[in-house]
């Protein structure tokens, strides 16, 4: 008896080893590029900064946002601006046509739910929808990060399954009280939503922050760049390092490119990792409610 | 007495003509069809907008002079496909990209949900299964721009480590062979942690009674995981499995415009990123028309590979895509 409880938890051991292990792995290329942004630039550039960091200083981040040359405040800005509206644009709209979806007075619901599911499975695909948003005046106009977006068929289902699942009794008691069909929607229904809108906004402004194909597309103009936009020219073209990212020392330690490079990944990370601790309970319940079409 | 009753009830309602009762309902529910408009504009403009602009597929079109006036030349675009020698080259890149992800990716979160599941420190557990999701919701630039550090030539760590056991240093980045498998490690980090999610959600449905009868007959670890924790997500396994061979075609096209490079195109380029690079990234004219034409032929056999594999998850489970 007792070697046979050794024996688990031997297992357990190893397995919860195993396992932190995966997680730091999982976790370390994050910190691994927070290292090197703070070492001094000449442990790197003789590359002699490992797994840790060597002759941290800070400075580093105050000298890439500070820099206009490198256009990461700009870059920083802009998504920012785009994520919070296209959030609202995308969480409101979808709510509220989920919520006419949803009722069954709306006798053409399964038609146009249907409409939404085709388009969603046939995809028109890049050049077709460029053609029609340029037609539309969405080239080098920063609302394409907001309006075509409004609606993401998968967050719309999503949405109207979960309304779909609330009593509808709720409605038929308002009814009867006098109240209108938005009155319910905004006094009865909309207080019991806030889970599945947080959801929804949550993916909404992941999704809006992270882009980076539409902006490269339609955002030519430099003023209009987010943040994926200037990581990319800052980290995975070289041809712009020399004349950008020279060396410079601030108080006897010298930042270069590779510092440079770094930092810039770290602030275009950095509002993901920080919310993510917080909001992570809303991506698995949205991913439990609508595991669909990846 | 209450038979009457129920036929005169039926009399009373006299079905009106379709365009009458769609007059009534919209005059009696107005206020949920204002709510529905913003939702069909979007339908409209920027959903069936697109499909309807296809049709360049069988055109030459010109942006000078749009949709109307460009001349249709059939199936012209599609004959060229035929005839293009690169396009086998892109089907393959493809295909290949795609089988890898089933096959190599697919059994990854599997494997690790299983293990996952025997922690039975909770904190632990939730540190661990929120250390592996973070990934997921980090941009493809941010998670690219990462590996272009980790594996640079001159500082990255992992050439330090190659050096480190006296090998030399690899320039990852442009070499061919190089790039299936670093799109592969990037996907299985960015996305294994998702699926975990929707596993360990099966899992802790189990009923536990299960374990406590095996553990009367004496069971050991593995066996409980083999034969009551892996039949019990097998319904889920499925489900997944179907989704992924469905988007088998959905390559993750952020992922490849940021890792390649021309000196890898041999390797990476595949139909999604050459009709990218038709469109947008070309000198002279872009070639609308034909990129549009290959990307059709990709979306209808992705469309199709969805259609079975939707029939084929309402079919083994419970469960349907949409």
């Amino acid at each position: 008896m007792m070697k046979h409880k050794k024996k688990i938890d031997l297992f357990e051991i190893i397995n919860d080893t195993i396992l932190i292990l995966i997680a730091v792995i999982c976790v370390y290329p994050f910190l691994y590029e927070v290292f090197i942004a703070i070492s001094d630039g000449r442990y790197l550039a003789a590359g002699q900064v490992t797994f840790f960091p060597k002759g941290t200083n800070l400075e580093v981040f105050k000298y890439v946002l500070n820099n206009p040359k490198l256009n990461i405040t700009l870059g920083m800005r802009n998504s920012f601006l785009y994520t919070l509206f296209g959030t609202i644009v995308g969480v409101v709209t979808t709510y509220i046509t989920a919520y006419a979806l949803s009722r069954p007075q709306v006798k053409s619901r399964f038609l146009i739910m249907g409409l939404f599911t085709l388009t969603w499975v046939f995809e028109a695909g890049l050049i077709p929808t460029y053609i029609i948003l340029s037609k539309l005046g969405y080239v080098d106009n920063p609302l394409v990060m907001i309006i075509p977006g409004a609606i993401n068929t998968q967050y719309l289902i999503i949405c109207k399954t979960y309304l779909e699942g609330l009593p509808y009794e709720l409605e038929d008691a308002a009814m009867v009280d006098g109240a209108n069909q938005f009155q319910v929607l905004t006094n009865v229904y909309l207080p019991i939503s806030k889970s599945i809108l947080a959801t929804i906004g949550t993916f909404y402004a992941v999704g809006i922050w992270n882009q980076y194909l539409t902006p490269q597309i339609y955002l030519k103009k430099s003023e209009y760049k987010v943040i994926q936009q200037i990581l990319r020219t800052l980290v995975l073209s070289s041809s712009t390092d020399g004349e950008t990212m020279q060396t410079i020392n601030i108080n006897g330690f010298a930042l270069n490119q590779y510092n440079m490079k770094a930092a810039a990944i770290v602030i275009a990370m950095a509002p993901i990792i920080l919310v993510y601790p917080f909001v992570q309970k809303y991506f698995k319940s949205g991913i439990l409610i609508g595991s669909v079409k990846g | 007495m209450s038979a009457k009753k129920n036929k005169t009830a039926v009399q009373a309602v006299p079905k009106k003509p379709l365009g009458e009762r769609i007059k009534k309902d919209i005059k009696k529910n107005y206020l949920l069809y204002i709510m529905l408009i913003p939702g069909l504009l979007v339908l409209v403009l920027f959903k069936f907008g697109p499909v309807g602009a296809m049709v360049i597929a069988f055109q030459k079109f010109s942006a000078f002079k749009g949709i109307s006036g460009s001349p249709w030349v059939g199936l012209d675009q599609f004959r060229r496909i035929v005839k293009d020698p690169y396009m086998l080259k892109l089907v393959k890149n493809t295909v290949i990209l795609a089988v890898l992800s089933v096959v190599v990716v697919f059994p990854v979160p599997i494997i690790f949900s299983l293990f996952l599941n025997e922690v039975r420190n909770r904190r632990i557990r939730s540190t661990v299964q929120s250390a592996s999701f973070l990934p997921y919701f980090i941009s493809s630039a941010v998670m690219v721009s990462i590996l272009y550090t980790l594996v640079s030539p001159s500082y990255g760590l992992v050439n330090k480590i190659i050096e480190f056991f006296g090998g030399k240093s690899i320039f990852f980045m442009a070499e061919p062979g190089w790039f299936r498998p670093l799109y592969i490690i990037l996907q299985i980090w960015q996305t294994f942690g998702y699926s975990t999610v929707i596993y360990i959600a099966a899992m802790m449905a189990i009923d536990t009674e299960q374990y406590e009868a095996a553990d009367m007959d004496g069971a050991n670890r593995w066996q409980k995981m083999w034969y009551i924790t892996l039949p019990s997500i097998s319904s889920s396994v499925i489900v997944m499995l179907i989704i992924s061979i469905g988007n088998i075609f959905s390559v993750d096209l952020d992922r490849i415009l940021l890792m390649y490079n021309s000196s890898v195109y041999e390797t990476a380029d595949v139909i999604q990123s050459y009709v990218y690079r038709i469109a947008f990234d070309s000198a002279g004219f872009p070639d609308y028309s034909y990129g549009t034409a290959v990307n059709m032929l990709k979306s209808v056999i992705a469309f199709i590979l969805v259609i079975i594999a939707n029939k084929l998850a309402a079919k083994y489970s419970e469960t349907r895509l949409f």
